[in-house]
């Protein structure tokens, strides 16, 4: 059994609801002196049992957005020693924080995500997170640190650095994204490299795959495949434990979950710098409260689809209104386009409009330029551009 | 759990001055409630064995709800308070002090030997009039006196206070070693670094309710306790 934490991760039911009550009552404690958003959601409201969560208000992205960047911080900035930025709903901006506490917890719900991936003291670890999970490196490498186990720091930008790396540092556990690993495993078949001849015996994916796509992993790169699941606004990863029988267990002792029609909704019970009261986070999920053979007693989860428009490119979230945005600061402003994601870049097909016509090809291809320009930069994504005479659905 | 309390309310007259506070204690744990002045440390103490009736909330011992009982019954609940200020009969010798102690005991005379096996230092003095004593010597002599109860969990009420520290290095160096009887202990504090250092956890109270709790590790050098203590809060974030 393979369990980092066992006094909190398999806490009998009676004991985890007392420390829950606890927690959740010093929480409200903290939210009333310190969050004003809070003091005056909260008021009066008192909790006398965990299942008295349901009479507090909820916390919504909106929220955050609207309290951009400091109002929903529970602590002095002298206390937060590091901030993460976000992208909100919309692609707006969001912040969230951690005091030195915060960061050794998350390390320690690091570890216990990695200890229960068979990580161990003797492992070498290669995180390669690439653009839009990179933010969730941090928890890894605290996780490796509370272990013990060796990171090579560098997180290769370039997939020939990776397989590089890969071969010359001989890492036995490599912490991707699904579309990292998919294209690793391109390059091993193009390359005729045998997977084999990699040491790597465990991969620990960012973010939950199928069944389909574990197996298709699992044989591409020869070594055992297991996923992590967070809420960036939250932990992410630390919110749960992915055991040995591919159970994503709530690290209840941290977090309280709710299925709230059928959305999760999650109060942080230790988090000190942005503690969140009932944050809807836009995830379709169910939460079964069933016995595992792992020995964790936390709830499990099966994260479902998102509720919101939210997309996501190479693995980094991206809404519409970003493509609309970015296109205001170029010479194509106002003009309606369509969108279509592709795996590792977008398609965005712009009407073409009167205005844009020329004798020559090369406004056009300026523009194309241009735009592609923006959008990388703005983005950070590739763009492919196309002029259609109307786009099926205009934005 | 040893000890579970759940909204524990309680106050003087109209005066309520413990909010609906949650705690626990597993057996063989040593835990600590930290707080400045008038937090409610004490009065969470009498309300837990039964000296100042709760308002409201639960007290579960060994999973048994004993809020409703008198405080007489909680030594046969193998509950044991050492109160502030150690209490001890000045008038009575040494010995007479700790056979009070085990007075419901009926093995109290080979309990004596255990007691005095443990603090040595009181069985040099076993005649002596117990207010002749010096200040850590008493604090010692309160704690025997709350062995011979034969206690499963003992509640201490700020046992460190009036000591010089180094007599409260060494009063807190045998709370410590209380854990090798099989005595679980609740100590209740201001003297925050001294009991960080021997408590595995500890609860932070302020006005009335519980603001932190954590591993006593994590909570060594953390600010929000500083604060607890000087009870400055701030208003704004850029403070």
């Amino acid at each position: 059994m393979k369990v980092f934490d066992p006094r909190h991760e398999m806490l009998p039911r009676a004991e985890l609801e007392q420390l829950q009550l606890e927690r959740l009552q010093s929480l409200l404690v903290r939210l009333k002196r310190n969050v004003r958003r809070y003091r005056e959601k909260i008021a009066d409201i008192r909790v006398e049992r965990v299942e008295d969560l349901a009479r507090l208000p909820v916390t919504t992205p909106e929220d955050l957005v609207e309290s951009f960047p400091y109002g929903m911080f529970a602590q002095p900035l002298r206390e937060v020693i590091r901030l993460n930025s976000l992208v909100g709903p919309n692609g707006r901006p969001l912040v969230t924080g951690h005091t030195r506490h915060d960061l050794a917890q998350w390390g320690r719900l690091g570890a216990r995500q990695l200890f229960a991936s068979g990580v161990t003291v003797n492992d070498v670890i290669q995180i390669c997170l690439g653009g839009g999970a990179r933010q969730g490196s941090s928890g890894y490498v605290l996780g490796a640190e509370t272990l013990g186990a060796s990171v090579i720091a560098e997180d290769p930008s370039h997939v020939d650095y990776q397989l590089a790396m890969l071969q010359n540092y001989r890492p036995t556990v490599l912490i991707t994204t699904p579309t990292n690993a998919t294209e690793l495993i391109r390059l091993l078949n193009l390359r005729r490299v045998d997977p084999q001849s990699l040491n790597l015996r465990t991969i620990l994916l960012s973010r939950p795959v199928d069944a389909d796509t574990r197996r298709q992993l699992q044989a591409g790169l020869f070594a055992a495949v297991q996923c992590s699941f967070g809420i960036g606004e939250i932990l992410d990863p630390g919110l749960c434990v992915e055991c040995e029988e591919g159970r994503f267990h709530v690290n209840e002792d941290q977090f309280l979950v709710e299925a709230l029609d059928g959305e999760l909704v999650v109060t942080t019970l230790c988090r000190e710098a942005v503690p969140l009261l009932r944050y809807r986070t836009q995830v379709n999920c169910e939460a079964r409260r069933e016995k595992c053979a792992c020995g964790r007693t936390g709830i499990v989860l099966i994260p479902g689809s998102r509720r919101d428009r939210r997309l996501r490119v190479n693995e980094a979230p991206l809404y519409e209104h970003q493509i609309a945005e970015v296109l205001q600061q170029t010479s194509a402003a106002g003009h309606s386009f369509q969108l279509e994601v592709l795996e590792r870049g977008i398609v965005v097909r712009l009407e073409m409009t009167e205005d844009l016509m020329h004798d020559t090809v090369w406004p056009i291809i300026n523009l194309q330029r241009e735009l592609a320009s923006e959008f990388y930069a703005r983005l950070g994504i590739e763009a492919e551009i196309v002029f259609v005479e109307r786009p099926p659905r205009v934005s | 759990m040893l000890l579970q309390v759940r909204n524990l309310k309680c106050g003087y007259g109209s005066l309520e001055v413990v909010h609906g506070v949650s705690l626990h204690v597993r057996a063989g744990e040593i835990v600590g409630i930290l707080g400045g002045n008038g937090a409610g440390k004490t009065s969470l103490l009498k309300s837990i064995v039964g000296l100042l009736p709760p308002w409201g909330g639960e007290i579960r011992v060994s999973g048994r709800p004993t809020q409703r009982e008198p405080a007489w019954r909680s030594i046969s609940n193998s509950v044991v308070l050492v109160p502030e200020g150690k209490q001890i009969f000045a008038d009575m010798t040494v010995r007479e002090n700790l056979l009070v102690g085990g007075f419901h005991n009926p093995d109290r005379k080979m309990d004596l030997e255990l007691v005095l096996d443990r603090f040595p230092r009181l069985g040099e003095r076993l005649g002596q009039m117990a207010g002749t004593l010096s200040g850590g010597e008493q604090q010692m002599l309160a704690l025997g006196r709350a062995l011979m109860a034969r206690p499963k969990l003992l509640l201490l009420d700020e046992p460190s206070m009036g000591l010089a520290p180094l007599i409260v290095k060494e009063v807190f160096e045998e709370i410590q070693k209380l854990r090798d009887l099989g005595v679980t202990v609740l100590i209740v504090e201001q003297n925050a670094m001294a009991t960080l250092r021997i408590a595995d956890r500890v609860y932070v109270l302020e006005t009335g309710e519980i603001i932190l709790a954590g591993d006593s590790a994590d909570l060594l050098h953390h600010p929000e306790v500083k604060r607890a203590y000087l009870g400055k809060g701030y208003k704004e974030v850029w403070e």
